[in-house]
């Protein structure tokens, strides 16, 4: 890789792990109620599967943030 | 070290209920579609289950656990931004399609989505490697059954073949769905187990951190600098987090199989996501038993390190724990095994023989021929294993190929789902470029795999870009069903999918 990566400091990396999670969460939300349930049994909020994907991220967002 | 008493009734026991348990299945095959996608019945938590399963393998036990050990908790990227982010994107993005298109096999999607050309490309790539992975694991199973109850290596190879064999032939995708489900649970009980007791011996987490971080003062940061020569931050990034997971987790047959399997597109979906809340505990079981091991006993250096999981178990665990754990490592390994097995025979039957050998036979025909086939590959995999051992690069040499294919593969699956202007050509240069990049940079310049998976990624989706404008591009009626932008607005196209789905079509 180019000599200018290598002066990127460490904490770019949390920046980069954040924005990414976050991207995939908001992502997420932008698929449309109609498509989430597709076939879905019924439409219970737990079967929400964008709130199942923000869950994960908030999770990887605090794992990344401390450490 | 072998094991007796109570810890080898505990493996027998288990190595006898397992295939009992999973012949029980074979009531439900009776068409090609029971074989190989279960029928299309699977619910959400069985393919959940079924997905990490066949993910972890006897080899991350040992392989992450040493990773730890060298390098600390940044051996969890691999199971955390190295996999749950691509799981999301799979779950809403890739899995719909595939399963909506009615296909057994990825090849099979990419050949109905681009050409023949990348369909045999793929399926080529997949069978081959799956095919030689299996010698690789069952080589694992017979020297692990062969050290932990002293039996000899080939009557270890022939226990592993019946006990796999006997439910894959006969019940299929089902029956290693629903085996998975009761392996992954060994492999969490046994894992569990054993941190928990390391971390009480080495006087909970405070402890653990206090003992390492004085001579390792980087085992605890989950990304390490750039000029780390392993797995520095920015690879990790580049490569793991934005081409070689997602290239894994939205394309691998193995994985994306039990998807194909669901009753509902929900389930699909569903089962791929939730996938990701297990994964998220993985580490618990693979990363830190290599930083107790470490805190234990520093002292492994170079390949011994690769040992640090083994040497837990043999000075750790008391009687009746340690069957428990060699259970949960075989669990792993035989829930690999399995799924490595049914997709192997799915692939060969699917895009090889019924594209190209036999066309438009009955039903029964190619169910008959799916059970031969994994017949064949157990009796391919116990010739093979040995040969493994006695040339290791061939495992290498697999994930290297497989590797080099990953970056260009993911691009055009990408481009292919998302953008409708993506042609048959663009897609078979697409390939072929990234391909060849990839190569150049491994074999010629000696990069690093990560860099390597990214730029081959790039370069696949340029070439791929290019290409597709410049040649014609493919009529709607192709498309229908195929990519995001015209099944999202198109009602009409949905109503096809949905018949399709349901076997109408």
């Amino acid at each position: 890789m180019g000599d200018w990566l290598a002066g990127l400091p460490l904490w770019w990396g949390k920046v980069i792990a954040a924005a990414f999670f976050l991207g995939i969460a908001v992502w997420a939300w932008r698929r449309p109620r109609s498509y989430i349930y597709r076939d879905a049994p019924d439409e219970h909020r737990w079967r929400d599967l964008r709130v199942w994907a923000s869950v994960l991220m908030a999770i990887q967002l605090l794992i990344y943030l401390a450490f | 070290m072998t094991i007796g008493g109570i810890d080898l009734f505990i493996v027998v026991a288990y190595l006898v209920a397992i295939p009992i348990f999973g012949v029980y299945f074979k009531k439900y095959v009776k068409t090609e579609e029971d074989y190989f996608l279960a029928g299309r019945m699977l619910p959400w938590w069985v393919i959940s289950m079924s997905i990490i399963g066949t993910n972890i393998g006897a080899y991350d036990y040992m392989g992450a656990a040493g990773g730890a050990y060298r390098f600390g908790i940044a051996q969890a990227n691999y199971e955390w931004i190295g996999a749950l982010p691509a799981m999301v994107l799979s779950a809403l993005l890739f899995v719909p399609y595939y399963w909506k298109a009615g296909v057994y096999t990825v090849p099979e999607f990419l050949g109905r989505r681009y050409n023949l050309a990348v369909r045999v490309i793929q399926a080529l790539l997949w069978g081959l490697f799956l095919a030689c992975v299996l010698g690789v694991f069952f080589w694992a199973a017979g020297l692990m059954l062969n050290e932990y109850l002293g039996i000899p290596v080939w009557v270890s190879l022939l226990v592993t073949a019946v006990i796999v064999g006997v439910y894959t032939i006969t019940g299929g995708l089902a029956a290693v769905a629903m085996t998975d489900v009761v392996q992954l649970l060994v492999m969490f009980i046994g894992g569990v187990a054993l941190t928990v007791l390391g971390l009480w011996t080495v006087g909970g987490w405070s402890g653990l951190v206090a003992s390492i971080t004085p001579t390792h003062p980087n085992h605890f940061k989950l990304f390490l600098p750039l000029d780390d020569p392993t797995i520095p931050w920015l690879g990790m990034i580049l490569g793991l987090a934005f081409v070689l997971s997602p290239a894994w987790w939205c394309c691998h047959q193995a994985i994306i199989q039990r998807t194909l399997g669901a009753r509902s597109e929900w389930d699909a979906k569903a089962g791929m996501m939730f996938a990701a809340f297990p994964k998220m505990l993985i580490p618990v079981l693979v990363v830190l038993p290599g930083l107790l091991a470490l805190s234990l006993n520093p002292d492994l250096v170079g390949p011994d390190m690769d040992r640090a999981f083994p040497w837990l178990i043999r000075n750790l665990l008391p009687a009746g724990l340690a069957g428990l754990v060699f259970a949960a490592f075989m669990a792993a390994l035989i829930s690999s095994v399995d799924s490595t097995l049914n997709s192997a025979a799915t692939v060969w039957t699917r895009d090889i023989y019924q594209r190209f050998l036999v066309r438009n036979a009955s039903d029964r025909h190619y169910l008959r021929v799916g059970r031969i086939l994994t017949l064949v590959f157990v009796l391919w995999a116990i010739a093979f294993a040995p040969v493994t051992q006695q040339f290791p690069g061939i495992y290498v040499a697999m994930q290297s190929l497989l590797s080099i294919f990953q970056g260009p593969t993911f691009a055009i699956t990408l481009l292919g789902i998302g953008w409708s202007r993506a042609t048959q050509w663009g897609g078979l240069f697409g390939l072929l470029a990234g391909v060849a990049i990839s190569s150049t940079l491994y074999f010629a310049a000696g990069w690093s795999f990560l860099y390597v998976a990214w730029w081959s990624f790039v370069g696949a989706l340029v070439v791929n870009v290019v290409v597709s404008l410049l040649t014609k591009p493919e009529p709607t009626s192709k498309l229908e069903g195929l990519v995001y932008g015209l099944v999202m607005k198109n009602g009409e196209i949905q109503d096809v999918l949905s018949r399709r789905a349901d076997g109408g079509e």
